[in-house]
């Protein structure tokens, strides 16, 4: 609370003071937009350090254990934050998380910022931003550039665009990953938006920022920064963060976490500082002055914390919009290299162009197929020639028999055995496991255009459109039959369903799926990803649905499904039954993000496939 | 209103004001906390945002441990004349550190380090903590 009121006397001050001695003229018209706008506004230019105000005994990643007073966290948030061990950050991934906007500004060292000008007519074209530690980067368009579409890649710092309001430059960033709200468990999700207001006087830039987060927070979270202005340039202006081993001999399927309720430390900061622990539990109720007569009766403040401990209330569907444009039109996204990802007719497609033949991964629903085609043939001057399906969902498969017809295998047509087979080369070659075969064949009736050429084990490859693809089968994920496909000179790897950003994984346990094959090919994947800085960027994905990430999302993803095994295991031994288990809502903290209460997937079937898996697990996961 | 905001700054500028971690460090260890374990170096990252050592130490039962250090950052421990040639693998150490709250990482951080054969330190000298 102190903290709160500290910081609005600052805020009112520096506000106040910015008008007084605002210097920055309004802003002038656009001309066009082939040259872009014109803008006229403050020049933040310069060397900058952060300065502690409201926040300081929470510099940085600083934080007490359960301090989560004045952050309008929700009930979600705050389980979340209950389970989160600090042991975590030993995990790979884990260890070198960017930083998001607001709390970017919260890392020690010096910014600097620059504006970018077109060199020809000298127009903003961007302001930037460099955090010396972590090198936190940030490019803030000045443009009048949209932002980008909602499949596209996320980054720590996110996607901003600005614009000058009077004498204040008014920035908004869309495209964050999940970051921290406070790093001591406090989460921000990917779904949440930042606008922030910069405002100089003299040699101080305050910095007032709204964050929000439809999944973690019940309200707009505002914070705000204050950056000085240095006299020198300190030229030191990098440190990379390298991820390493921590902990030696640790297997990658352990996530430290707290089973919920279980937190020793939760009173540890409320009892050290004497203040109630309701207070301590967050939410929106702390920000404001009446919530102090909630605590005035202890036994009955007491009570209400310890009824925030566990989740409570219904089940909840995910807050986070989805990505995929149902528009009935196919959008194109280029990924990396030579592929592209053509989303909008179920599951995601992709599709690598080069001197020879399309080679396309999943074909969709098979809703939009002529569109697909059209897309693709935009793309490729050559028929496709090779189709890979990631699994025989009809999601991934629904397309295939009229992507097949479109396209063409020369490698056939012109083999010595062609003159086999009457259908050489007509149409595309169909590559998938021999389950997906198989699966598709024994559907009543039978899914048209199979896989024709299948492999069971280890990895099929082909050096096609001058790189290297690989097809790698993970057994009994979500099926039995599961590919991931790696193009390594674009480094991009498609995972079918194994992974999405839009809900937990559809494991079809009737189907040979499991928890535990699931959590292997996440790692698998993971092993195969390289980060290009601080979890950002280097070998990027394309998942079955959703938009496209690198190893940041699949290394939370599969957090994540660690972290529910190991609850639900534990109630498993303790000799909870299946409805228990749902009954206490093991996934509480995820379901705003990834849950669903209606539709053929929902948290409780999950939960289901969880639990069948965790009692019969199949024999891969013993023997692999 | 300008004496009122220079009071103001000047105020900020007094608050506390240490170089924090890139994680919170109250989180992970028990700060108030100190234990000492005496082994043999197995491995040194000297890297951003911080250093690691690692070292095994026997316990009281006779078990060899693996000990996992997490030290400053590679350029707070340059300014302190620690080089990546500094510690060898095999080297025997005295380590007091903070230990981590979660005991299945086996994890401190660094509070001094003590080479025992020829007396190299850190860790006792002003400004050498892992922050």
């Amino acid at each position: 609370m102190r903290t709160i009121t500290f910081g609005i006397a600052f805020f009112a001050l520096f506000v106040s003071s910015a008008i007084f001695l605002g210097q920055a003229p309004a802003p002038s018209l656009g001309i066009g937009t082939p040259l872009g706008p014109m803008v006229n506004g403050t020049d933040f230019s310069g060397s900058w350090r952060w300065v502690n105000h409201q926040d300081a005994p929470l510099f940085t990643a600083s934080g007490d254990i359960a301090d989560w007073g004045g952050i309008p966290l929700n009930d979600a948030a705050r389980v979340y934050a209950l389970s989160w061990s600090a042991s975590r950050q030993t995990v790979k991934q884990q260890q070198c998380m960017g930083y998001v906007p607001p709390y970017s500004w919260m890392a020690p060292g010096n910014y600097r910022i620059w504006e970018e000008r077109d060199p020809i007519t000298q127009r903003l074209v961007a302001i930037r931003f460099w955090g010396q530690i972590a090198q936190v980067d940030r490019t803030v368009y000045m443009d009048g550039r949209p932002h980008p579409p909602a499949y596209a890649p996320h980054t720590f710092s996110g996607f901003s665009t600005g614009k000058y309001e009077g004498n204040i430059l008014t920035v908004s960033t869309t495209h964050i990953k999940r970051g921290w709200i406070r790093a001591n468990g406090v989460p921000q999700s990917d779904a949440a938006t930042v606008t922030e207001h910069y405002i100089r006087h003299g040699d101080a830039t305050t910095i007032l920022a709204v964050v929000n987060d439809p999944v973690y927070l019940s309200e707009p979270m505002s914070k705000t920064s204050l950056l000085f202005r240095q006299p020198a340039d300190p030229d030191a202006w990098l440190y990379a963060c390298d991820d390493s081993e921590q902990i030696l001999g640790r297997k990658n399927d352990y996530v430290a976490s707290h089973l919920f309720g279980q937190n020793p430390y939760v009173r540890e900061y409320a009892d050290k500082n004497k203040v109630p622990l309701l207070g301590a539990m967050g939410g929106a109720e702390t920000m404001y002055p009446e919530f102090l007569t909630k605590v005035r009766d202890a036994a009955a403040s007491e009570t209400a914390a310890k009824a925030k401990m566990l989740p409570a209330g219904p089940a909840q569907a995910s807050r986070a919009p989805d990505p995929t444009p149902n528009d009935g039109n196919i959008h194109v996204f280029h990924v990396a290299g030579s592929v592209y990802m053509l989303t909008g007719d179920g599951a995601n497609i992709a599709v690598q162009v080069g001197p020879q033949g399309a080679f396309v991964v999943d074909t969709g629903a098979g809703k939009l197929s002529d569109k697909v085609v059209a897309e693709i043939g935009k793309l490729s001057s050559k028929p496709i020639q090779f189709i890979v399906n990631t699994s025989f969902h009809p999601e991934h498969t629904g397309g295939n028999a009229k992507l097949q017809a479109a396209g063409a295998d020369p490698s056939l047509t012109g083999s010595f055995f062609s003159n086999q087979f009457a259908d050489a080369g007509q149409g595309a070659t169909i590559i998938g496991h021999q389950n997906v075969q198989t699966r598709m064949q024994e559907l009543k009736p039978p899914a048209p255009a199979p896989p024709s050429d299948t492999y069971f084990e280890d990895r099929r490859r082909k050096y096609h459109n001058e790189e290297a693809v690989e097809m790698f089968p993970l057994p009994n994920a979500i099926t039995d039959g599961d590919s991931v496909v790696h193009f390594r000179r674009s480094d991009v790897i498609v995972t079918g369903d194994v992974f999405t950003t839009t809900q937990y994984p559809f494991i079809d346990v009737k189907n040979g799926g499991s928890l535990q094959g699931e959590i292997r090919a996440l790692n698998f994947i993971l092993d195969r990803t390289v980060y290009q800085h601080d979890e950002d960027g280097g070998t990027l994905i394309i998942p079955g649905h959703g938009r496209v990430t690198n190893e940041w999302e699949v290394a939370e993803y599969r957090d994540m499904l660690v972290i529910i095994r190991d609850r639900v295991q534990a109630m498993i031994k303790s000799g909870a039954t299946l409805d228990q288990i749902k009954s206490a809502r093991l996934t509480a903290d995820y379901d705003v993000r990834f849950g669903a209460t209606t539709g053929m997937w929902t948290t409780d079937t999950f939960v289901e496939a969880v639990y069948t898996s965790l009692k019969n697990p199949p024999e891969s996961a013993s023997t692999k | 209103m300008k004496r009122m905001l220079i009071l103001a700054f000047v105020a900020v500028s007094f608050l506390p004001s240490t170089i924090s971690a890139h994680h919170s460090f109250t989180a992970t260890y028990n700060t108030d906390k100190t234990v000492t374990i005496e082994g043999k170096v197995t491995q040194f990252l000297l890297r951003n945002p911080h250093s690691f050592l690692h070292v095994t130490a026997t316990d009281k039962d006779g078990k060899e441990q693996n000990w996992n250090i997490e030290w400053a950052a590679a350029g707070q421990l340059g300014g302190a004349g620690v080089t990546r040639d500094s510690l060898k693998v095999g080297d025997p150490v005295v380590i007091t550190g903070n230990p981590a709250r979660d005991s299945a990482d086996q994890r401190l951080r660094m509070v001094t380090v003590k080479r025992t054969s020829d007396g190299f330190n850190w860790g006792f000298r002003q400004g050498q903590t892992v922050d």
